[in-house]
């Protein structure tokens, strides 16, 4: 028993002695040093290897040593083959490979030499972008901050030239508007008409101005439409499409001012475009616009007239003399005593009336440039502003003969008609419901009644008033029997 | 050229047209709304990006008389998108390419 004791102890250095020397062979570079423990149970652990290119290398430890020695033991080819294979492999990762290859091969059962794999095994794991110190991994961010600072420099830019393009304008027009005009101006924040002598702007694009003060008007509202040069995605669209800024006058006159009659001149475009738009134009102008050549205006121009003898009073020479001259920026011109705007879209139960009509001038004019607009432009629109005095009162003089206005009544009267036979099942259907509101308003207070005495009265009431409309009802049905015999 | 007609104080500049006003800001605004919630709640960088240019889209097609809370309000979530978005995920946005 005693000596199973002290031979235990004895197996366990003798085991762990392999070890430390693997350990040690580190400081060993000396290959007689390690020749020293040429034990031949030992030797498969010892580095062998006298190349000094593999020493001056850092070995993992344990492994190195083991690797060389069975190689060793070979005949010298084999040292030379290793010493080749060594040469050729100056990295970390050969020695692990060079380590692997001098194993013998009949050490290991059941094992392959692959010699690649281990290369592509290794997997480098890229540093997350967010932990690298560069900023080029940002570049979307980068690119979206730049597209922000681009947008808000054109808006800047484009609300400049805009502002420019509008006091422009108004530099040039002020003169004539006041001289023609009592009140230039007017934001409606005042009771009171004060000319504020400055134009409203409702928009980044558009710029308003309010006239007043005048015969033969009520007042002219001038709307400065322009492009929205201060939305970056507007400028790019109109890259691809080119529109032109607008100016559109819209005066409004007085009844006495103006005669029935309903009357367009403008672009073709426009004129088909408005024909189908607008209330009174698809109502009394049924027809298609007509070429202006017949009255010596160029051939771009379209004329919608309620009826001939409109044309031939409006066409008077001045009249062709600035719609030939000033043909390129004219866009239309619409003369209405039944303007009420664009079509409504029916809807259920809702125009029960006529809608609402104003005698009103409308112009609209093109700013040339086509975008590429700039302030000086705006002085070429003055002669068109001239155009719409000359309008005004041209149109206070402007009288139909008797045919014509038995013509234009005749009109009217037949657009009512067709819009109450339209609007009848609608209008009756309103009926019946205020009726019975009224039915059931009327029950309700006399349910509501306490004195008994006085809620017999109101009932009583009630249906004598019930009776007198039966009677009426028959005796309708009967006159209108006997009317049919 | 007589001037001495009557003068009429009030401009029709309140007209309550609405099929005639410009719908861009208010739809702006809406998807703006839309794709600052999209960013902020499925944690997606480039809704709360597009937010942020639909906010700015907005209050350039803007009116004047239009309230500023709305579009500073907007503006607002549209920033906080993006923010949130980075704290949750540092990592870069990467292009859909």
């Amino acid at each position: 028993m005693r000596h199973l004791v002290f031979l235990l102890p004895a197996l366990l250095l003798l085991l762990a002695l392999p070890d430390t020397r693997g350990r040690y062979n580190d400081d060993f570079d000396d290959g007689e040093d390690i020749a020293e423990f040429d034990d031949n149970d030992f030797a498969e652990f010892e580095d062998v290897s006298e190349d000094p290119a593999v020493d001056v290398e850092k070995e993992p430890p344990p492994r190195a040593a083991p690797s060389s020695t069975p190689i060793e033991d070979d005949e010298d080819e084999a040292t030379v083959e290793n010493e080749d294979s060594q040469d050729e492999f100056e990295d970390a990762d050969a020695q692990d490979q060079d380590m692997y290859s001098k194993y013998d091969n009949e050490e290991f059962e059941g094992y392959e030499k692959t010699n690649s794999p281990f290369k592509d095994t290794l997997i480098y794991r890229e540093v997350p972008a967010h932990l690298q110190n560069s900023w080029e991994s940002y570049y979307m961010e980068i690119l979206m901050v730049t597209g922000l600072l681009a947008y808000i420099m054109n808006y800047i830019i484009g609300k400049n030239k805009n502002s420019r393009l509008a006091q422009a304008w108004f530099n040039s027009h002020r003169e004539l508007l006041e001289s023609n005009f009592a009140l230039v101006g007017d934001d409606g924040t005042s009771k009171e008409g004060t000319s504020t002598g400055k134009l409203n702007q409702e928009n980044e694009h558009i710029y308003n101005l309010w006239c007043s003060g005048r015969v033969c008007c009520e007042g002219m509202l001038i709307q400065l439409k322009f492009l929205k040069r201060q939305d970056l995605l507007n400028v790019l669209a109109r890259m691809m499409r080119p529109v032109c800024d607008q100016v559109q006058v819209k005066v409004t006159l007085n009844d006495e001012d103006m005669d029935t009659f309903v009357f367009a001149v403008g672009s073709r475009k426009a004129m088909a475009r408005l024909q189908k738009e607008l209330q009174d134009l698809s109502e009394f102008c049924g027809d298609k616009p007509k070429s202006g050549a017949k009255y010596g205006i160029p051939e771009s121009l379209a004329i919608l007239s309620e009826m001939g003898e409109v044309t031939d009073g409006v066409m008077d020479n001045k009249m062709v003399h600035y719609l030939t001259t000033h043909a390129d920026k004219i866009e239309s011109i619409h003369f209405s005593d039944q303007f009420s705007g664009p079509k409504v879209m029916q809807e259920e139960g809702q125009p029960l009336k006529l809608p609402e009509t104003k005698k009103t001038l409308l112009f609209t004019f093109n700013v040339p440039g086509m975008g590429n607009t700039s302030p000086k432009d705006m002085d070429s629109l003055l002669p068109l502003m001239n155009m719409v005095i000359y309008s005004i009162d041209k149109l206070k003089k402007l009288r139909l003969n008797r045919e014509g206005k038995q013509k234009a009544d005749r009109n009217r009267a037949r657009v009512e008609e067709n819009f109450l036979k339209h609007t009848h099942a609608q209008r009756q259907e309103a009926a019946q419901t205020r009726r019975e509101e009224k039915k059931r308003a009327e029950k309700e207070r006399i349910m509501n009644e306490e004195d008994p005495d006085r809620q017999r009265r109101l009932e009583e009431a009630a249906q004598r008033r019930e009776q007198k409309k039966m009677e009426k009802k028959q005796m309708k049905m009967k006159q209108i029997k006997v009317k049919a015999m | 050229m007589d001037l001495s007609a009557k003068i009429i104080y009030k401009p029709p500049n309140t007209e309550t047209n609405p099929t005639l006003e410009d719908p861009t800001p208010d739809y702006m605004n809406l998807l703006g709304m839309i794709f600052s919630m999209c960013g902020l709640m499925l944690k997606l960088k480039w809704c709360a990006w597009i937010a942020v240019y639909c906010s700015f889209i907005s209050f350039a097609n803007s009116r004047s008389s239009e309230d500023t809370k709305q579009m500073m309000s907007s503006f607002m979530l549209s920033i906080s998108a993006v923010v949130m978005s980075y704290l949750q995920n540092p990592q870069p946005m990467s292009p859909p390419w």
